[in-house]
């Protein structure tokens, strides 16, 4: 099931973990400006990292823990994120969308991860425990927080890509056409990601859900 | 096709009533995702939120649980406009196997906001500082008013890191120059207020030596060298750039010395205005020349005293 949607994703050209999104001539993106915000700039100091960091720090950071799914791979994911922008910084023209800069250095930096190091548990798997572990009769007896767990488990098993695309549409409000932005993918790629993330999710626990 | 996206037991237990779209009716596009069950046909790469469900829904050849299903997503994230939303709602009263999956999805959305509320608690401060995730250090800046213009002042732990003629240079300019020299930038007043009190006693004859460590940190060593020599030219006195240059060994290096001289961070405590030309004439400066004839100014350093100091110099290098 996931090979067709792998097909997708590929079709898409890939950022490399060393290409910061700073030289998108070559892959035909543009630079997001700060236009594209509705947040007007307002700090004198914009333009300084720190000011940068001061204004976004956080929904990135929060970015990289909902992306990692847990405190510690967050803090290297933030970290790892921060020496990229510091590094492409002073290249980044002023009136660049750093907001979108950022969130896309970090999609890019969390995506490569998941490549090289890969995930333990291929999706299949997952699937499986989340499905055979428990029985229809003694999922009544699982609480919540189980339940929690395992979506938590299902969802670290997502193709990096899905994940993304799935966060940032649930919870940072970001449009498919941003998302494709984020993912230098085509739009129809970025709602099919979110949406085939939401459909296996659903696949997986709906006879979980009290219904 | 619809009864493979849910365990059978599901599927059959809640009362479905649509039936299935023949193959035929597949097109194209959709033929890729047709040799995998589970994928759904909202998937296809159309992309763009689908509209106009009703009036697709009223053509024959559609299912119009395919369409709901394809769209449930959309429908949750508020996507929809809204006499689509009230179509796939209308539906889902209608139908209990779409009721089922719109309910699934929101259960499982509701999962996802409560592993994210989880995952971020505390954030805001849990979140590592830029200085710990980059491990460079810090200059905090603020600004002072002085009788050659506004100033701008930087210092990190380890001393003074930059002062910057604001009707020379952009405070813009300074800051990012700071940046690119290793060193994460915060506004910071009161971090300067021992620098901004001896620059304004220096500016009010009250101070000729400075009692303040600089820090060179993203100097380049021959810039540096030029610099930790001329930080010993005392008060009131000058030198050219030919004996700078040969008080570091580099007696040709006259050009190279105003170069570096140039790019001097910390001018007024590094006193690079105490060096002029051979000439006599006073040659270029940091902050422009009309800031380099005050600073002289300030300690009575006269067009004739420059000029027997380069004589002297000439005499010695003769």
């Amino acid at each position: 099931m996931d090979a067709g949607w792998d097909r997708v994703s590929e079709g898409n050209r890939f950022v490399s973990d060393l290409s910061l999104p700073l030289e998108p001539a070559s892959r035909g993106a543009p630079i997001p400006t700060s236009s594209d915000t509705a947040t007007p700039v307002s700090d004198p100091d914009h333009c300084l990292f720190t000011s940068m960091i001061e204004r976004f720090g956080d929904e990135i950071y929060r970015f990289a823990c909902q992306l990692t799914g847990n405190g510690a791979d967050a803090d290297d994911l933030y970290q790892e994120t921060l020496l990229k922008a510091f590094r492409a910084y002073a290249k980044l023209p002023t009136d660049a969308n750093h907001r979108a800069w950022l969130y896309r250095i970090c999609s890019n930096t969390f995506i490569s991860d998941r490549r090289k190091h890969g995930r333990v548990s291929p999706m299949n798997d997952v699937m499986a425990a989340t499905l055979s572990d428990h029985a229809p009769d003694q999922a009544r007896a699982l609480d919540a927080r189980d339940l929690l767990r395992d979506v938590e488990r299902f969802v670290d098993a997502l193709p990096p890509k899905q994940r993304v695309a799935l966060v940032l549409r649930k919870h940072h409000e970001y449009g498919y056409a941003d998302i494709a932005d984020v993912l230098n993918s085509s739009e129809a790629a970025a709602r099919a990601n979110v949406h085939e993330a939401l459909t296996k999710l659903r696949g997986a626990f709906s006879h979980r859900m009290e219904v | 096709m619809r009864q493979h996206d849910l365990p059978e037991r599901y599927a059959s237990a809640n009362g479905h009533t649509c039936h299935p779209v023949p193959d035929t009716h597949l097109n194209p596009t959709m033929d890729q995702f047709m040799t995998n069950p589970t994928s759904s046909p909202a998937l296809t790469a159309q992309g763009s939120i689908p509209s106009d469900l009703a009036a697709q829904a009223a053509s024959s050849a559609t299912d119009p649980c395919d369409l709901a299903e394809a769209v449930m997503p959309d429908l949750v994230f508020g996507d929809l406009n809204q006499a689509d939303e009230d179509w796939v709602r209308g539906h889902t009263i209608t139908c209990n196997y779409c009721a089922n999956v719109l309910h699934s999805l929101e259960h499982v959305c509701s999962a996802l906001d409560e592993c994210a509320d989880d995952v971020c608690e505390n954030a805001a401060a849990r979140r590592p500082s830029a200085t710990l995730c980059l491990g460079i250090p810090e200059a905090r800046y603020g600004f002072m008013k002085s009788p050659v213009g506004d100033v701008l002042v930087a210092a990190s732990d380890q001393g003074v890191v930059e002062i910057s003629y604001l009707n020379h240079n952009g405070r813009h300019e300074s800051l990012r120059e700071l940046e690119q020299r290793g060193y994460l930038v915060y506004e910071r007043q009161d971090r300067v207020r021992p620098v901004v009190d001896q620059l304004q006693e220096y500016f009010a004859h009250q101070r000729q030596t400075f009692d303040l460590p600089f820090d060179l940190g993203g100097i380049t060593d021959f810039t540096r060298s030029v610099l930790e020599r001329t930080v010993h030219i005392p008060y009131g006195k000058v030198q050219t750039y030919g004996e700078v240059a040969s008080a570091i060994g580099k007696p040709k290096a006259s050009r190279a010395v105003g170069n570096a001289l140039g790019r001097n961070p910390v001018p007024v405590i590094i006193p690079c205005h105490r060096v002029i030309l051979s000439s006599g004439a006073m040659g270029w400066y940091t902050g422009g020349p009309e800031i380099k004839r005050a600073l002289l100014g300030i300690e009575g350093v006269s067009y004739a005293a420059r000029e027997s100091a380069a004589q002297a110099s000439l005499g010695i290098e003769g």
